[in-house]
């Protein structure tokens, strides 16, 4: 007999978010500022001229590869934007030449967001592709936050690498809602199965009010598979089964009636809690936390109380909302530890946001505890936003999205989602892990600046 | 002299009269050159370093650079040494602390790091077998293959067989004297290499035995090793075909990097070479390199402690690479517990690197590096480039001298787990 899987083509189908270039339409700083000094140029090309007997090929042929002198003015009105910092120019004629970072490039972000991270995600979004370089990390030495972690590798534990180039899969699904802590067979449980999300980020609610960016977040979240909070459900209105609505009085008619997939609330309002899954036995509520001091005693009132995830949200900058405020990933880790050690963490789901602004953030709160993460700040920074200020609060932000074509923003946050997508896996399989899932909360896998500095410097004395 | 002869030797006169003048500070310092690991003034100070063989006199940084942590937050006790004569400070270490096998010394305590052909020119891998012939110390060959050009020199090239296995061959590995196993690098820790299409030129190609012009991804990690058991049987394979070879592995910096340090040694190896985070010269992701694993800072006294406590440090070698710019760098890795270090980055710095991270842009390297561009290779001159790599080193030498005389110890192998001659700045 022959088996029909012997006959016929397998349906299963990898999971990838194919990404394709939707370039800047609007104008990025160049980064680098080449200019000459021109009388001295003049007179060079004329020692030059002397010196080769005015071989106009060798004369003419120009230190920069990248053909930043190749206009039709060459050196005396460089093409700029082609500039990559190379130095080369600098090098050959030092006295002519000088390359500096520009000032508009210096002058992007806020505060939190430097430039660089502002050209990196640019970047993410407009080629869909990993950043790569060569000669090494040019940047400081481990940190405060995020950049006070490393993830783990293994030498010789597989999966590898190769799952991003398609030889061994590495799963980075993350399920929404509760999770029943145990099978009774004699009662069907009535809680609201989870949701599966394919890759452990959704879209946070965003400080923006145009259709049309909300209209390339629906669109993007219904091409990855994902979510998008929002507390208003005119935007995004299309995208509906992709939704998150945030709950409040006003909106609560119109929740009940359209009945989302998941939902969420202010935590302050436990009578909201019960309305919802009352009404909505088959939604999943998810409390939205802003992290505190008390948060996770709070984590774990709501979970005993039955609520299916929380959402926990630092400001736009990562510090969460203490007297003394710290950042994100100690407060996430604190909520995570008090959920586990009262054996209440596999009843609810833990979205952490607020600072998530680069790929690397992803696993980083995960390793935190979080089981997914939202993205605020950044969906805007991908959109070609502009920082008009400070970016750190949720009520005074100063970040302006423009006026963009919904489907070249969808495809910006699509290349997003498969870039961080693709980095997250490189992390995973650096670490010989199959799956997301596994990640969660394992700071054994990490390894932290603080930590490591005290081990191995232990001994050595302070300067006086 | 056709005129792609005449504008090489254009650009190359140029570059390097560039590199000679942008030290004097005699136009400024350059705006646009640097970051914070290597900063403006520690680039400039190593082209200084690589012209005279001897350290800046004008003032430029070169002991540290402005990361903010590791290497640049440490600095040296300076007070009631009794000092010695620089002169009478030997900066020989051995590689092979073993009592069997080949006994082989360097006279400092450096060689080149691997750099694969294909990855890098032709005429800069020459440059650094020529220096290290020169110096009497050693380079690797990465692991792209064993070039013929090479082959002069190998009593001085450390032949790295990885996880491609790109052009390792039986007379690869009997002629070196060293076989480098790379299990893992610190440019991409977990992450197996990668060549990207535009560098597989036919050379390359043929070398590597791929196809021209495809992207050549080395898989990870050794498919055939999953314990400290197999991790033998590749040791004894090297050691069956090569009886003579000493055996690095080089690994990078996991929680667990001390445990994979004492496997190694129970394996076999001679030396074990251990490469941090931030280091490396290949393409690799940016997530890579600043995210994955430990910096080599944090690295060496954690396996230098264990091997201690395991009562084997005397028995094996401890490499140090991973962002190791400085001779200061070089004297602190091995005050926190490391025999020597392996440096690569710097070597490319002496030749006019600019630390610019452009290496797989387009045509490669616009200064010659890492290029297999025809044109651009050429702008390096492997005598040249060997100056400068050995100037570079004498400097380094003199500085190491007088960090050691000052301390008035008389080898730099007296210097190794001193931890108390350091000092933190905040
Ligand atoms: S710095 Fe490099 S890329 Fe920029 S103009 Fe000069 S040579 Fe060209
Ligand atoms: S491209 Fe830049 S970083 Fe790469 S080797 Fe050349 S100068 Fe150095």
């Amino acid at each position: 007999m022959v088996l029909d899987s012997e006959t016929k083509p397998s349906k299963y189908e990898r999971f990838r978010i194919e990404t394709e270039p939707a370039p800047h339409v609007f104008q990025i700083p160049n980064r680098f500022d080449v200019s000459a000094r021109k009388v001295r140029l003049a007179a060079m090309l004329v020692h030059e001229a002397f010196e080769f007997k005015l071989n106009k090929e060798v004369v003419l042929s120009r230190p920069c590869i990248y053909g930043v002198f190749g206009g039709h003015f060459g050196g005396f009105k460089p093409l700029k934007h082609k500039c990559v910092g190379c130095m080369r120019c600098v090098q050959e004629y030092p006295h002519i030449m000088t390359v500096k970072q520009s000032d508009e490039y210096k002058r992007l972000g806020d505060s939190f967001w430097t430039p660089e991270a502002v050209f990196t995600i640019l970047n993410e979004a407009s080629t869909g592709k990993i950043p790569v370089k060569g000669m090494g990390y040019k940047g400081a030495f481990g940190g405060e936050g995020f950049d006070g972690i490393w993830t783990d590798m293994s030498e010789i534990v597989r999966p590898t690498r190769d799952g991003v180039y398609g030889r061994e899969y590495i799963s980075t699904c993350v399920d929404i809602g509760r999770k029943p802590t145990s099978v009774d067979f004699g009662r069907i449980d009535q809680s609201p199965s989870t949701v599966e999300v394919p890759v452990p980020i959704i879209f946070d609610d965003l400080p923006a009010f145009d259709f049309d960016v909300w209209n390339a977040v629906g669109k993007a979240a219904r091409k990855v598979g994902t979510f998008f909070v929002t507390h208003d459900q005119t935007r995004g209105e299309d995208y509906r089964e992709r939704m998150i609505p945030i709950v409040d009085d006003n909106s609560l008619d119109e929740t009940l009636e359209k009945r989302p997939s998941i939902v969420e609330y202010d935590s302050e309002r436990s009578d909201l809690f019960e309305k919802l899954s009352d009404s909505l036995p088959s939604s999943i509520v998810i409390a939205r936390v802003p992290l505190r001091e008390d948060t996770a005693d709070r984590a774990c009132k709501l979970a005993r109380e039955g609520v299916h995830g929380l959402h926990l949200y630092a400001d736009y900058h990562g510090q969460d909302y203490s007297g003394d405020p710290r950042h994100i990933s100690e407060s996430v880790k604190e909520v995570h530890q008090l959920l586990v050690k009262e054996g209440l963490r596999d009843q609810v789901t833990i979205i952490a946001s607020g600072g998530i602004t680069l790929a690397e953030h992803v696993p980083k709160a995960i390793i935190c505890g979080a089981d997914l993460v939202g993205i605020d700040t950044t969906v805007l920074v991908a959109l070609q936003a502009e920082f008009l200020g400070e970016t750190r609060d949720r009520n005074s932000y100063k970040l302006r999205p423009r006026k963009i074509d919904p489907a070249w923003g969808a495809q910006r946050l699509v290349n997003l989602f498969g870039v961080w997508h693709d980095q997250l896996i490189e992390i995973l399989s650096a670490m010989g892990m199959r799956d997301v899932r596994r990640l969660r909360g394992d700071i054994g896998r990490s390894m932290m600046d603080a930590e490591l500095r005290e081990q191995s410097f232990k001994g050595i004395a302070w300067a006086t | 002299m056709g005129n792609l002869e005449l504008i090489v030797e254009k650009h190359s006169e140029r570059i390097h009269h560039g590199l000679e003048v942008l030290p004097t500070l005699r136009h400024g310092l350059p705006a646009g050159l640097g970051n914070k690991r290597w900063t403006a003034e520690l680039i400039l100070a190593t082209y200084e370093m690589a012209l005279t063989g001897d350290l800046p006199k004008n003032g430029l940084e070169y002991k540290i650079g402005d990361s903010g942590g590791g290497f640049d937050v440490l600095g040296w006790k300076n007070n009631g040494f009794p000092k010695i004569d620089e002169d009478d400070v030997d900066l020989s270490i051995s590689l092979n602390k073993r009592e069997v096998g080949k006994k082989i010394e360097i006279p400092l305590p450096i060689y080149g790091g691997g750099m694969s052909f294909g990855s890098i020119s032709l005429n800069f891998m020459l440059a650094r077998a020529r220096a290290a012939k020169k110096i009497g110390t050693y380079t690797s060959t990465g692991e792209g293959g064993y070039p013929d050009a090479i082959v002069p020199y190998r009593d001085h090239v450390i032949t790295q067989v990885a996880t491609g296995m790109f052009g390792v061959r039986e007379e690869t590995i009997q002629y070196a004297p060293i076989v480098e196993f790379k299990y893992a690098q610190g440019a991409k820790p977990g992450l197996g290499g990668h060549l990207l299409a535009d560098k597989v030129t036919s050379e390359v190609a043929k070398m590597r035995e791929s196809s021209m012009f495809t992207s050549l991804y080395s898989p990870f990690p050794f498919h055939s090793v999953y314990s400290v058991e197999d991790h033998k049987k590749h040791v004894d394979w090297i050691k069956t075909v090569n009886p003579r070879a000493l055996v690095s592995v080089k690994v990078s910096t996991p929680t667990d990097v001390d445990m994979v340090a004492i496997g190694s040694y129970y394996a076999g190896a001679n030396i074990i070479h251990i490469d941090g985070g931030y280091g490396g010269t290949g393409a690799a992701p940016e997530i890579a390199k600043k995210n994955i694993a430990m910096p080599i800072e944090y690295a060496i006294p954690k396996v230098h402690d264990y091997l201690m406590s395991e009562g084997v440090r005397d028995q094996i070698v401890l490499i140090a690479s991973g962002g190791i710019r400085t001779a200061d760098d070089i004297a602190k890795a091995i005050a926190l517990g490391a025999d020597g270090c392996v440096v690569a980055t710097a070597e490319a710095v002496a030749v006019g690197c600019t630390h610019c991270g452009n290496c797989e842009r387009g045509r490669g390297c616009q200064v010659g590096i890492t290029t297999t561009d025809p044109e651009l290779s050429r702008l390096i001159e492997p005598e040249w480039g060997e100056t400068r790599i050995v100037n570079l080193f004498t400097a380094w030498s003199k500085r190491l001298r007088s960090i050691l005389a000052g301390f008035g110890l008389e080898s730099v192998r007296d210097l190794r787990g001193r931890k108390d001659l350091l000092v933190r700045y905040k």
